[in-house]
């Protein structure tokens, strides 16, 4: 077995005792550091070492194991030796764990001060920062937030952490932490922050390759002024952490230092490189690097949110999954961790990289919303690039990930689209200008006239994510192969009251939303409008076609029957009248088709099923036939004050 | 005794006249007193907005406005009616000047204004699990249901707001409101998924298909009945079973009745309509 033949102590001792204890005749920690004491160096002094004089002979045997057991036990890892013969050995290092995070791109700024190229290695690689906030009032909360959006400019990839529910172990994962709190009443931290701290002091943890620097808002008036950012600094340092910037004490007015601070501590902290080492003679390149973002106090905009980060929530994923070659479909079952604010595609992104590499998903791009990713996800019809794990599920919860409806499933997840592209390329969505009214320029092209208003019009209209999407949201699309959608509606709609549209083209719009395939051919608007706004903002445009519609055909097809006749009811009696309203709709044929269909026959004996009077099962058959006259007013009686109705009517729609 | 303003839709008392016979007895037991708004009218049924949204709104809001004058929250035992009264309640809150259009109106016709400011609109399903309580409801059972019952909500109300505190997306208000019953839910997947009511007039095989999607779903998960919480959608899972059945070649026979029908049987009121639904869901039934 090797002897040691030489200790030291290296820098950022935390004078926790622990190799004075296993070793007190080698060790003596003072107030600063631990020391290797005179009585067993070759040169008699007592401090760090940091000459590597060689411990005397006669102890080398008889310590040897202990130092081993000291350096092992050092929670900061700073004592280190070196054995005769001269190998150097440290005590073994636990694997820090790992953060896995989404690839994410890294913001550069553009308009730069300095080439980027004497910044490329310290720019390279692992380039995160994990700010995080202690906030009562939400003011720290407020800067972390906007410290992230500026980190930016440094090639920084920020995340913004709540400090509640963090786990302290997690700390020494980070290459580069900013810390901003608050201090509350006498010297307290915020609510978010106390848990956090009391962890972090109880477990100690080795923040050794950590870089950081500590913002702190207090006020001057109360006596701990500062404290708990106070507290975190000196703790991180204590910890072994590598102190970056020295701390900023932010009075009541903390937006000025606040500034001060940050501009100063961002590009420093983006010269800490990916291996974790400072590169401090770079700074004065990543302050001109930087420059080009922080005019105007660029940081107000909204141009590089930082992320919010949620707890991580322990669910149940049932994905869908189909075989093609086999022709075989069923559900897979996965229990997932993850952080509440990873999307859906981050969740099936971990799955195939840890579980299953077959599954097979249309994935998004770092540009944003992909209107191909949609998926759904506990009934809703949602893009899986940008929805959160944490808006559909709690902890606990099972989440079913399953193709949209309504396209053909090409594998798992991934549908074809082809259906829509077809449809679309049929409609023919595109501008045709001419011939309509306008202004012509010189050359005689038409040039459309567009009041604001009228744009903003027509944007708030077409504003939806994905028009795939849309039509997935329609339960209807799901079982008519013929019908095109309310996506592609919501499009021929818009493409239809532009102004610029020539008027044959408006014609053609109004041709096919009204023929087979249209708007007509959606069975309930309200399965779309319950998506959320985009689904609202499709519903919305297939209400609008068909008024327009039917004022343009006149009311013409069974769907304008049904509208003219269930108003002309309500008008005539103030309610519905079904009875009538079945035969001047459904007209001889429907009927016939009814009663060999046996609808009739269920309709007459309903009072066998649901025990009501007969004579409400047998009227069906005593009304006159369809296309004569008026609906006769003969079942319903008249609702009191019925005259009120017909007022509204005759006010609103002379019509009906 | 909660006292709320009765809207009973557009069906209830016409071709759906044993939704009247069973909500007026089954709100005496629970203690909810049904105050007739006189002189409603039908909402629309949102095939008025169809052709005129103006129209259907001005209507809605002499709906609203009579509910006001009687001082109370209006219930209803229709899916779809409660989501029609919730939008345009959301619309006149959301958009004054749509307010202030239909005000205009009915001031004009009626004499009467809406303020639709804090009158809410609330389905009776949601009314007993959130106002009146589950464990009341359970009290005042006599005859437990006893049955393997899918639940049927629709799309209609199944929006945030609109439905109580009961999800929107993953419903368990009725599958609830059936284990107090005594009866035994059977989770199936298409329960707010569209039967194309609005348009059982005007489209044929696509709104069959859709209804018979429900029913079929509901009858491969085990399920003796289906119970309806939309009068009007009712009509497609009851009346056109056999036709939805033969268009999509589904099997679709399954006894449906209406959410207020079985909650009366529960509660001891008509006991020979619910010997009889017994007895089709033994002979007809999963």
């Amino acid at each position: 077995m090797p002897t040691v033949a030489k200790v030291w102590i290296e820098e950022d001792c935390i004078t926790c005792d622990a190799c004075e204890d296993i070793l007190p005749e080698v060790f003596e920690v003072t107030d600063d550091t631990s020391h290797i004491k005179a009585e067993v160096r070759e040169d008699g002094s007592t401090d760090r070492n940091t000459g590597f004089s060689a411990i005397k002979t006669e102890f080398r045997s008889e310590f040897s194991e202990l130092i081993e057991e000291a350096a092992d036990a050092c929670p900061v890892e700073i004592i280190k030796f070196e054995y005769e013969g001269g190998a150097v050995e440290q005590a073994p290092q636990e694997a820090a764990p790992v953060v896995e995070q989404a690839p994410a791109p890294v913001a550069v700024a553009t308009e730069a001060g300095a080439d980027a190229g004497v910044l490329a290695g310290v720019l390279s690689g692992d380039r995160s920062l994990a700010i995080f906030f202690g906030s009562q009032t939400g003011n720290a909360a407020g800067l972390a937030e906007k410290s992230a959006k500026m980190a930016a400019a440094y090639g920084l990839e920020a995340t913004v952490i709540d400090m509640d529910g963090y786990d302290v172990s997690q700390f020494a994962s980070h290459k580069r932490i900013l810390i901003i709190t608050s201090t509350w009443g006498e010297g307290e931290m915020p609510d978010n922050a106390d848990e956090l701290w009391n962890a972090t002091c109880s477990s100690n943890p080795a923040l050794g390759g950590v870089h950081y620097s500590v913002c702190a808002i207090g006020d001057s008036s109360y006596d701990e002024y500062c404290k708990a950012g106070i507290d975190w600094d000196e703790k991180f340092a204590a910890l072994g952490a590598t102190r970056n910037h020295e701390i900023k004490l932010c009075d009541v007015d903390f937006e000025d230092p606040w500034k001060e601070w940050v501009n100063s501590v961002l590009p420093r902290i983006a010269c800490v490189d990916s291996s974790g080492i400072f590169q401090e003679e770079l700074v004065e390149a990543m302050i001109a690097y930087g420059s080009g973002d922080e005019e105007d106090g660029g940081f107000d905009g909204d141009f590089t949110p930082g992320q919010i980060e949620h707890a991580e929530l322990s669910i149940t994923m049932r994905i869908f999954r189909y075989n093609p070659i086999m022709a075989q479909s069923g559900y897979d079952t996965v229990a997932v961790a993850i952080p509440g604010h990873a999307s859906i595609e981050d969740a099936l992104v971990a799955i195939k990289r840890e579980v299953d590499g077959s599954l097979t998903f249309r994935s998004g791009s770092v540009a944003g919303q992909n209107p191909l990713t949609g998926v759904k996800a506990n009934g809703r019809i949602l893009p899986a690039d940008t929805t959160r794990i944490c808006d559909l599920v709690s902890d606990g919860d099972t989440l079913t990930i399953e193709p949209i409806p309504g396209y053909d499933v090409v594998k798992d997840l991934m549908v074809s689209y082809d259906r829509f592209d077809t449809e679309r390329a049929n409609s023919k969505p595109w501008m045709e200008a001419d011939p309509r009214q306008g202004e012509r320029l010189i050359s005689g092209a038409p040039m459309g006239v567009m009041t604001s208003a009228e744009a903003t019009r027509l944007h708030t209209l077409a504003d939806v994510g994905s028009l795939q999407l849309v039509n997935a949201m329609s339960d209807t699309y799901d079982v008519d192969d013929e019908y095109s959608g309310p996506g592609l509606a919501l499009q021929r709609w818009v493409r239809s009251q532009d102004p610029r549209s020539g008027e044959d083209h408006v014609t053609q719009m109004f041709e096919l939303m009204q023929r087979k395939g249209g708007v007509w051919d959606e069975a309930d608007i309200s399965s779309i409008k319950r998506h959320g706004i985009d689904g609202s903002q499709a519903a919305d445009s297939l209400y609008a076609a068909r008024s327009r519609l039917l004022a343009e055909y006149k009311f013409s097809g069974r769907s304008g029957r049904l509208v003219k006749h269930y108003s002309r009811s309500v008008k005539m009696s103030g309610n519905v009248n079904e009875t009538t309203l079945y035969r001047s709709v459904l007209g001889p044929l429907g009927l016939g088709s009814n009663i060999m269909n046996g609808v009739s026959l269920r309709m007459m004996l309903g009072f066998t099923r649901n025990g009501g009077p007969m004579m409400r099962g047998f009227q069906g058959m005593l009304v006159p036939p369809a296309g004569i006259g008026k609906i006769p007013n003969m079942f319903n009686s008249k609702v009191a004050n019925h005259h009120e109705v017909v007022a509204i009517f005759n006010e609103l729609d002379s019509r009906f | 005794m909660v006292k709320y303003s009765y809207y009973p839709g557009n069906v209830a008392r016409q071709s759906s006249s044993e939704v009247e016979d069973t909500i007026q007895p089954l709100c005496r037991s629970l203690g909810i007193e049904l105050v007739e708004i006189v002189g409603y009218n039908s909402d629309g049924g949102n095939i008025i907005k169809q052709g005129n949204n103006d129209l259907q709104l001005a209507l809605n809001a002499r709906n609203i406005a009579l509910a006001e004058k009687n001082g109370h929250d209006i219930i209803t035992a229709c899916a779809s009616a409660q989501g029609i009264l919730h939008d345009s309640l959301e619309t006149f809150r959301n958009d004054p000047i749509a307010l202030a259009n239909a005000n205009t109106v009915l001031s004009k016709t009626t004499g009467m204004t809406a303020e639709a400011d804090e009158i809410t609109t609330n389905h009776l399903l949601h009314v007993l699990v959130d106002e009146i309580g589950l464990d009341k409801v359970e009290a005042a059972v006599l005859n437990p249901l006893d049955l393997d019952i899918a639940c049927y909500y629709g799309p209609h109300m199944q929006r945030e707001g609109a439905c109580g505190g009961d999800d929107a997306w993953n419903p368990t208000y009725m599958e609830r409101l059936m284990s107090a019953l005594g009866g035994r839910p059977i989770e199936y997947k298409t329960k707010t998924s569209s039967v194309g009511n609005p348009s059982l007039l005007s489209l044929g095989d696509s709104v069959m298909k859709m209804t018979a999607r429900v029913l079929n779903d509901a009858k491969s998960a085990g399920a003796q009945i289906l119970v309806s919480a939309c009068t009007q959608s009712h009509s497609n899972l009851d009346s056109y079973q056999g036709k939805a059945g033969r268009v999509a070649n589904k099997d679709t026979d399954i006894p449906v009745v209406n959410l207020t029908e079985l909650i009366a049987f529960a509660l001891g009121h008509f006991p020979d309509r619910f010997a009889q639904l017994r007895t089709r869901a033994l002979l007809i039934g999963s």
